[in-house]
C-alpha cells in the first residue's frame, strides 16, 4: 500500500477507493485509526499503517472490530479524531458499543467506516450494514466515487464534532477496490495533546433523555448536510421519471439513462448521505414527478424511508408509481449494474433496449458449456490442505461420524472440494468453537460422533477465546485444531497477535496459542501439518481421549508467506516409470484425490507430472503417493 | 431386498462390507493402494477409487464367502498327517500359546531360508495389534503368543510383495487370511503372490476388533497393554488376560458378544488352504494340535523334529474326531448365515 | 491527448487469481490517467485470488466519471491471461465486434485436473473464441514471459499486445513510464522487453 501522506496535495492521483478513504482520514485529521482485517476494508487501515509515520499517526490492528472501535472512542474521549473501519460483519460485531456509544456521544471527531460486500465477493454473507445508521440513530455517508471517499471523510470527521456523535460512511467493495483519479487536499496541522477532564464522563444514563438527545443528534446532521448541499439533482425540471440513487446505483443509474438517450425524460436524485433521509429535497422532487425508481444496493434501505415520507404526504402529493425492489425492477441480493438498471428504465419508460444480440446470445450460450467451473481452492503448498486431508483420513479411519466445525479465514474453504468438503458448519468468525461447544455437551444425550472445530491462528484471537473459555467451564468434550499458518492470509498477511508486530512494524510482545492454552489448563500438543503420518496419529489419539477441550496446534507457516521468504528448499518431479498412473492401485490418487494444483495429469503419457510454475515444492504430496514415485531433491540454486 | 451392485470394486467393498459393519480387518485389501488405510484395528475408504477391476473386494473373504459346504476330504480337510507337538525351545517359555510350535516353525523355515521373510502379528500401538514382518528368529520372537484381535496383516503381505526381491515369503495367519493369500497367489493380475511359499494357519473360532476389546477390557479395569490373552477350552466359560503383571478373568459370554459379525459366515476353523495348520490340543496342556496338508508343509514339520526343536507324537484319534465336529459345527453355522443374509 | 474512437473505452483484463492481472490493470490506469484520462479502474479480489477467476475493468471516457462496472455486453476489448476465462468473460461482457487477445497457455481448473470435467481442446477454444469477436489474438504470452525469464511477466507482454491496437490511445512507451513509477529500473530491463514482444507478438498474429 502507498504511503498516501506523501501525495502532493493538487495533482491528481489515481487511487483506491479505500486509499481515498485513507487520505481522507488523514486530511480529516485522524490521530488514531485501529480496524480489524476483512475485505474488502482491509486496505484502508493497510494504507494508514504504511502512512502513519508520515502523517504521524497512530495506526492499529485491534483484535477485533469491536475493540477497535473502542480504541478510536477512547482516542475522541480524549479530545483526538479516531476512525474504525471494517467489512460488514465487523459492524455487528461492534454492534453492542456502538449502539451505547450513540448514547454517551463523543468529543473528538469518530468516524466508523463499513465496507458492504454485495455478491460476497469475499465474504460468508452480503449483507447490508446500513440497517446500524437506522438502528443506531447516526448519520450515514455513501460516495459514490474514489473522490467522494475521501471528500466525505474529510466531511465525516467535522460533521462527527459538531454534533458530538459516531458518522458512518458506507463503501461497498467495488468502490473500496475501485481506483480513479483523486485530487488530494492539504493535510492539517497535528492534532491537540490529547487529554480527557477528569470532570468528563461518558456513559448511557439517565436513558431516556438521552435517547432524546441522540435523536436531536440526528436531526442537527440533517440540517448540517442538507447546508453542505451534497445531494444534488441532475434532469429535466418536471421528469417522466424520477430515479433516486445512492451509492455506485447513482453511476450505473447515469451510466442507463445516458445508454437510453433519455436524458430528455429522466432525472436523477443523488443521495449521497442517506440517513437521515433529506426528506425536504425528496419531497420537493417527488411533488415534480409521477414515477419513481429507487436503485440502491441490498436492502431497501433508502425505499423504505421515501415511502414513509410520501405515505406521510400522500394526501399534498397525489398519486405516485414506485419502481425497485418491489415491483421486481431491481434486485435486493447482488450486485447492481448499468444494464441492470437500464434494462429497469426501458421497462418502466417502454424503450427499446437490447442487451444483447438474440443470435449472439444464443452462440454464447453453446460457448459457454466449453467453460468448465473454476472453483477457488487452496494455493499450492497450503497446510490448509494438508491439514484436512489429515482430518478426512483420520475421521474415516475413526468411524464414529465425526463433526468439523468451522470457522472463518482462507481454511472456511474446507467446505469445497479443496478441502475434501470436511467441514460441516461455518458462520462467523469464532462461531465453530461455540458451536462446537455446544455439540460436545450432548454426550448425556447420546450424541456419539466426535467432535473437532478448527480455527485460523487470527480468528483464535479475534472471537474464538469465550467459546473456548466456556468449553472449558462447562467441560465440553472436543477436539480443537488450532491451524497456525502465523498469518493472517485471507485478508493480505496482516500482523495478529500471534505475529509479535503491530500495524506500524513495531515489534509486540506476541501471544501465543500455547500460553493461552496453559492459562485454561487445557492439554495441548503441537505437530507439522506437512508431516502427514505425525499429524494423523497426534489427531486420532485426541479424537479417542475424549472427556473435555484437547488442543491441538497444527503449525506451518503460510505457503504465501513461505515463498516471500524464500520459497522451500526442494523441487518435486514424478519419475514417470514408477507412477502407477491410472492403474489398480493409484487411479490418479494425487491430482483426482489430493488436489494440489501443482500436479497435473498428463493424458498422453497416462502418467501425473508436476506443473513447474505452480508448484511450490512442499513436498507433501510425495507423501501421498502410493508408489513413492513423487521425488523431492535439492533446489538448484538461482543461476 | 438387494441393490444392484455397484460397478466399482472398493464401492463394493465399502457397500457390502465395511459400511455394514462386517469387515475382520484380516488386511487382504490393505497396501494394494492408498484408498483402504488401517488404523486401530480398522479398515477404512475415505475416497472413491473409481475402478472397476480392483483387486480389493477380488481378494476379500467377506465379500466373497468360500462355500460351506463339507470338503471331499473330510470336516478338516486335506491332512497328510496330524500330531501333537510341542517346542523345546527354552526361549519360547511363557510367551507361545500352547506349543510353541508357530513360532519354532516360522523362524526355522527362516533360519533355513527356505523364506526370506514371514509376516505375522504381533502386539501394536493402543493395546491393538499389528502385523510385522520378521526377518530373523528374534523378530519372530517379539510377535510370539496370540492375539485374539484383528490386526491387518495382511496389508504388511502387500506391502512385502510389492518390493523389489526374489525370496519367498511365510504368512502366519487366521483362516480367513490363508484363503485371502491363496487367492492373491491365484489372481492374474498379482504375479507379485507367486512369491508367497509358506502358509502356517491357526485354528479360529472367534476374532475380535481390537477397539471394542479395549472398551471392554477398560471397563474391566484393564487399561495397560496386554501380554497376553487366552480362550481355555471348554468348559471354564471364561477369557483370560495377563496384564502389568496381573491375570484377570473375563466371562466368555461378555467376550463372545464382542466379536465380528463378519465372522459368523466363516466356514473354516482349522485354516484348510494352508501348509500346516496349528491349534490348541484337547486336553494337554503345552501341546499343539498341527495338521500337515501339503508337501513343503511335511518337509518343514520333519526339518524341525529332525532337528529336535519340537517333539511330535501322532495325534490321538479322539482329538480329531471332536476338532472334526467343531470345524462341522462352525461350518453349519457359517451355512446358516450365508442362507440368511 | 488523443480523442478516443470508442467512448467510453472499455478494457476487461482477466485471468486466474495469481496471474498477476490486478496489477496489469493498476499500470494500464496509471497510464492511462497521466496521459489525460478520466479513468476508471474496477477490481475484483478477495476469495477469488485463491485460484479463481479474476476480472478487473479499466473504463476510460473523456466526459463523465464512469462506475466501476461497464454495462454487460459492451466491452471495447477483452484481454486475457488464460484461454478459457476469456471464454468466461465473453459470456458476460462478450458482443460481435469485441476484440479479444488472449494467453494461449490454459491453467486447468481443479475440477479438470480431478478429471471431473473436460478442458477443450486448443484448436476448440480458439475457433469458440473467435467465432464470438471481431478479432481474436492468441499469444503464447507465458511462452514469451518464460524466455524473458519469469513466467509472471505473461501480464505485461499482453499490455504491449494491447498497446499495439489502433484503438488504444496511449502506446508502449506511457505503460512504460507506468511501469517504471511503480518499480525499481533494476527491474525494468524485462518489463520493457515483454512489452516490445508483445507488441511484435500482435503484429505478427
Amino acid at each position: 500500500m502507498p504511503d498516501v501522506s506523501a501525495l502532493t496535495p493538487g495533482a491528481k492521483v489515481l487511487l483506491q477507493g479505500n486509499e481515498a478513504i485513507a487520505r481522507g482520514a488523514l486530511e480529516g485529521g485522524v490521530s488514531l485509526a485501529a480496524a480489524y482485517p476483512g475485505n474488502p476494508s482491509s486496505e484502508i487501515l493497510q494504507t494508514l499503517a504504511e502512512s502513519a509515520e508520515g502523517a504521524g499517526i497512530y495506526a492499529e490492528w485491534s483484535t477485533n472490530e469491536k475493540v477497535a472501535l473502542e480504541s478510536a472512542a477512547a482516542a475522541s474521549f480524549a479530545g483526538l479524531r479516531a476512525m474504525a473501519s471494517m467489512k460488514q460483519n465487523g459492524v455487528n460485531v461492534a454492534l453492542d458499543f456502538i449502539c451505547n456509544l450513540t448514547i454517551s456521544g463523543s468529543q473528538g471527531g469518530i468516524v466508523l467506516v463499513t465496507c458492504d460486500d454485495p455478491s460476497g465477493v469475499s465474504s460468508t454473507n452480503e449483507q447490508d450494514a446500513r440497517f446500524v445508521a437506522r438502528t443506531a440513530v447516526l448519520p450515514l455517508l455513501e460516495p459514490a466515487t474514489p473522490a467522494e471517499c475521501l471528500a466525505m471523510m474529510r466531511l465525516a470527521f467535522d460533521l462527527s464534532e459538531q454534533i458530538g456523535n459516531l458518522v458512518v460512511l458506507r463503501s461497498l467493495s467495488r468502490l473500496s477496490h475501485t481506483r480513479a483519479g483523486v485530487v488530494p487536499g492539504p493535510l492539517p496541522p497535528a492534532g491537540p495533546k490529547p487529554y480527557w477532564d477528569p470532570k468528563q464522563a461518558w456513559f448511557t444514563i439517565p436513558v431516556v433523555p438521552r435517547h432524546q438527545a441522540m435523536l436531536d443528534k440526528l436531526a442537527k446532521a440533517g440540517e448540517i448536510l442538507g447546508a453542505a448541499g451534497l445531494n444534488r439533482y441532475d434532469g429535466p425540471e418536471e421528469p417522466e421519471l424520477l430515479v433516486i440513487a445512492s451509492g455506485s446505483a447513482r453511476l450505473y443509474a447515469d451510466e442507463a439513462r445516458r445508454m437510453l438517450g433519455a436524458g430528455e425524460r429522466v432525472g436523477i436524485l443523488h443521495l449521497a448521505w442517506t440517513w437521515p433521509l433529506d426528506k425536504e429535497l425528496v419531497l420537493k422532487h417527488l411533488a415534480a414527478t409521477d414515477k419513481v425508481l429507487i436503485a440502491e444496493e441490498l436492502d431497501p434501505f433508502v425505499d423504505t424511508a421515501v415511502k414513509s415520507l410520501y405515505a406521510a404526504n400522500a394526501a399534498e402529493l397525489g398519486i405516485k408509481h414506485f419502481f425497485g425492489q418491489d415491483s421486481g425492477h431491481t434486485p435486493c441480493i447482488g450486485e447492481l449494474s448499468p444494464g441492470k438498471l437500464a434494462t429497469a428504465l426501458a421497462g418502466i419508460l417502454g424503450l427499446p433496449w437490447q442487451e444483447v444480440d438474440p443470435d449472439y446470445a444464443q452462440r454464447l450460450e453453446t460457448a459457454l458449456t466449453l467453460a468448465a467451473p473454476r472453483e477457488v481452492g487452496f494455493c499450492p503448498g497450503c497446510p490448509h490442505r494438508a491439514s484436512y486431508w489429515s482430518m478426512k483420513q483420520v475421521l474415516a479411519a475413526d468411524g464414529r461420524e465425526g463433526i468439523v466445525s468451522g470457522d472463518i479465514g482462507c481454511y472456511t474453504l474446507g467446505v469445497l472440494s479443496t478441502g475434501f468438503k470436511r467441514v460441516n458448519a461455518v458462520h462467523c468468525m469464532g462461531s465453530g468453537l461455540g458451536v462446537a461447544s455446544g455439540l460436545g455437551k450432548l454426550r448425556d444425550r447420546g450424541f456419539d460422533q466426535p467432535v473437532i472445530s478448527v480455527v485460523g491462528d487470527s480468528t483464535f484471537f479475534h472471537a474464538a477465546l469465550p467459546g473456548l473459555v466456556n468449553a472449558r467451564w462447562n467441560n465440553s468434550d472436543y477436539v480443537l485444531v488450532v491451524l497456525d499458518n502465523s498469518a493472517t492470509a485471507m485478508t493480505g498477511f496482516q500482523p495478529h497477535p500471534g505475529t509479535g508486530q503491530t500495524a506500524m512494524g513495531q515489534p509486540g510482545t506476541p501471544v501465543d496459542v500455547e500460553q493461552v492454552c496453559r492459562g485454561l489448563g487445557l492439554p495441548h500438543a503441537v505437530v507439522d501439518p506437512y508431516d502427514l503420518a505425525a499429524t494423523q496419529e497426534a489427531l486420532y489419539d485426541a479424537l479417542q481421549q475424549g472427556g473435555g477441550v484437547r488442543v491441538l496446534i497444527f503449525r506451518r507457516l503460510c505457503a504465501l508467506v513461505q515463498g516471500k521468504q524464500g520459497g522451500h528448499p526442494h523441487s518435486i518431479s514424478v519419475d514417470p516409470e514408477i507412477c502407477r498412473g491410472e492403474d489398480c492401485g493409484c487411479n490418479r490418487y494425487c491430482t483426482r484425490v489430493f488436489r494440489c494444483p501443482g500436479l497435473v495429469f498428463d493424458e498422453d503419457s497416462g502418467r501425473a507430472r508436476v506443473d513447474e510454475v505452480v508448484c511450490v515444492g512442499c513436498g507433501v504430496c510425495a507423501q501421498v503417493c502410493p508408489a513413492g514415485a513423487i521425488k523431492l531433491s535439492p533446489k538448484e540454486a538461482a543461476a | 431386498m438387494s441393490s444392484p451392485a455397484p460397478a466399482a470394486s472398493l464401492d463394493r467393498l465399502v457397500s457390502q462390507v465395511i459400511s455394514p459393519g462386517l469387515c475382520v480387518a484380516c488386511g487382504a485389501c490393505l497396501g494394494l493402494c492408498p484408498h483402504l488405510l488401517f488404523l486401530d484395528g480398522q479398515v477404512a475408504a475415505p475416497d472413491p477409487c473409481g475402478l472397476e477391476q480392483g483387486r480389493c473386494a477380488q481378494l476379500c473373504p467377506v465379500a466373497n464367502r468360500p462355500p460351506a459346504t463339507e470338503p471331499a476330504e473330510g470336516p478338516l480337510g486335506r491332512v497328510k498327517t496330524a500330531y501333537a507337538a510341542r517346542a523345546k525351545a527354552a526361549d519360547l517359555e511363557g510367551k507361545a500359546q500352547y506349543g510353541g510350535v508357530v513360532s519354532t516353525l516360522a523362524a526355522l523355515a527362516l533360519s533355513e531360508g527356505l523364506v526370506g521373510e514371514a509376516v505375522l502379528t504381533a502386539q501394536g500401538p493402543r493395546g491393538v495389534p499389528q502385523g510385522v514382518r520378521a526377518t530373523s528368529r528374534e523378530d519372530i520372537l517379539e510377535a510370539a503368543g496370540s492375539i485374539y484381535a484383528g490386526a491387518g496383516t495382511l496389508g504388511l503381505l502387500n506391502q512385502a510383495l510389492s518390493e523389489k526381491a526374489d525370496h519367498p515369503l511365510a504368512l502366519v495367519g487366521l483362516p480367513c487370511q490363508i484363503l485371502a493369500a491363496s487367492r492373491m497367489k491365484g489372481h492374474e493380475k498379482y504375479p507379485d503372490a507367486e512369491r508367497i511359499g509358506l502358509s502356517i494357519g491357526l485354528f479360529c473360532t472367534m476374532n475380535l476388533p481390537g477397539r471394542g476389546l479395549r472398551a471392554l477390557l477398560k471397563e474391566n479395569g484393564i487399561s495397560g497393554p496386554v501380554e497376553r490373552s487366552d480362550f481355555p477350552p471348554p468348559p471354564a466359560g471364561i477369557f483370560q488376560v495377563w496384564s502389568g503383571g496381573e491375570y484377570y478373568e473375563l466371562p466368555l459370554e461378555q467376550v463372545r458378544e464382542l466379536r465380528y459379525p463378519g465372522c459368523a459366515g466363516c466356514p473354516d476353523l482349522t485354516a484348510e488352504g494352508a501348509d500346516i495348520s496349528v491349534g490348541a490340543c484337547e486336553g494337554r496342556e503345552g501341546w499343539n494340535t498341527v495338521l500337515v496338508r501339503s508337501g513343503p508343509g511335511e518337509a518343514l514339520i520333519n526339518l524341525a523334529a529332525n532337528l529336535e526343536l519340537i517333539e511330535l507324537e501322532p495325534a490321538a484319534a479322539e482329538s480329531l474326531e471332536h476338532l472334526g465336529s467343531a470345524a462341522t459345527a462352525k461350518r453349519t453355522r457359517a451355512a446358516e448365515e450365508q442362507n440368511s443374509a | 491527448m488523443k480523442a478516443l474512437g470508442h467512448d467510453p473505452l472499455d478494457i476487461v483484463i482477466t485471468g486466474v487469481g495469481g496471474q498477476g492481472n490486478v496489477l496489469a490493470s493498476q499500470v494500464l490506469g496509471r497510464a492511462l490517467l497521466t496521459a489525460g484520462y478520466e479513468v476508471t479502474v474496477g477490481e475484483t479480489y478477495g476469495l477469488s485470488q485463491r485460484g479463481g477467476p479474476v476480472m478487473s475493468q479499466v473504463r476510460l471516457s473523456s466526459g463523465p466519471v464512469l462506475g466501476p462496472l461497464m454495462p454487460e455486453h459492451r466491452a471495447t476489448a477483452i484481454v486475457s491471461l488464460e484461454p478459457l476465462e476469456a471464454l468466461r468473460v465473453l459470456g458476460t461482457y462478450g458482443h460481435p465486434d469485441v476484440i479479444v487477445i488472449t494467453n494461449d497457455r490454459p491453467l486447468r481448473p481443479l475440477a479438470v485436473l480431478a478429471g471431473e470435467q473436460a478442458y477443450p481442446g486448443d484448436q476448440e477454444l480458439k475457433s469458440t473464441l473467435a467465432s464470438l469477436c471481431a478479432r481474436l489474438w492468441a499469444l503464447p504470452a507465458t511462452e514469451a514471459a518464460l524466455e524473458l525469464g519469469n513466467h509472471i511477466l505473461a501480464n505485461v507482454v499482453l499490455l504491449g499486445a494491447l498497446c499495439a491496437l489502433e484503438l488504444m490511445p496511449i502506446g508502449a512507451n506511457e505503460v512504460e513510464e507506468a511501469l517504471a513509477s511503480m518499480f525499481p529500473e533494476k527491474l525494468m530491463g524485462p518489463n520493457r522487453a515483454a512489452l516490445a514482444r508483445g507488441a511484435e507478438l500482435l503484429k505478427e498474429g
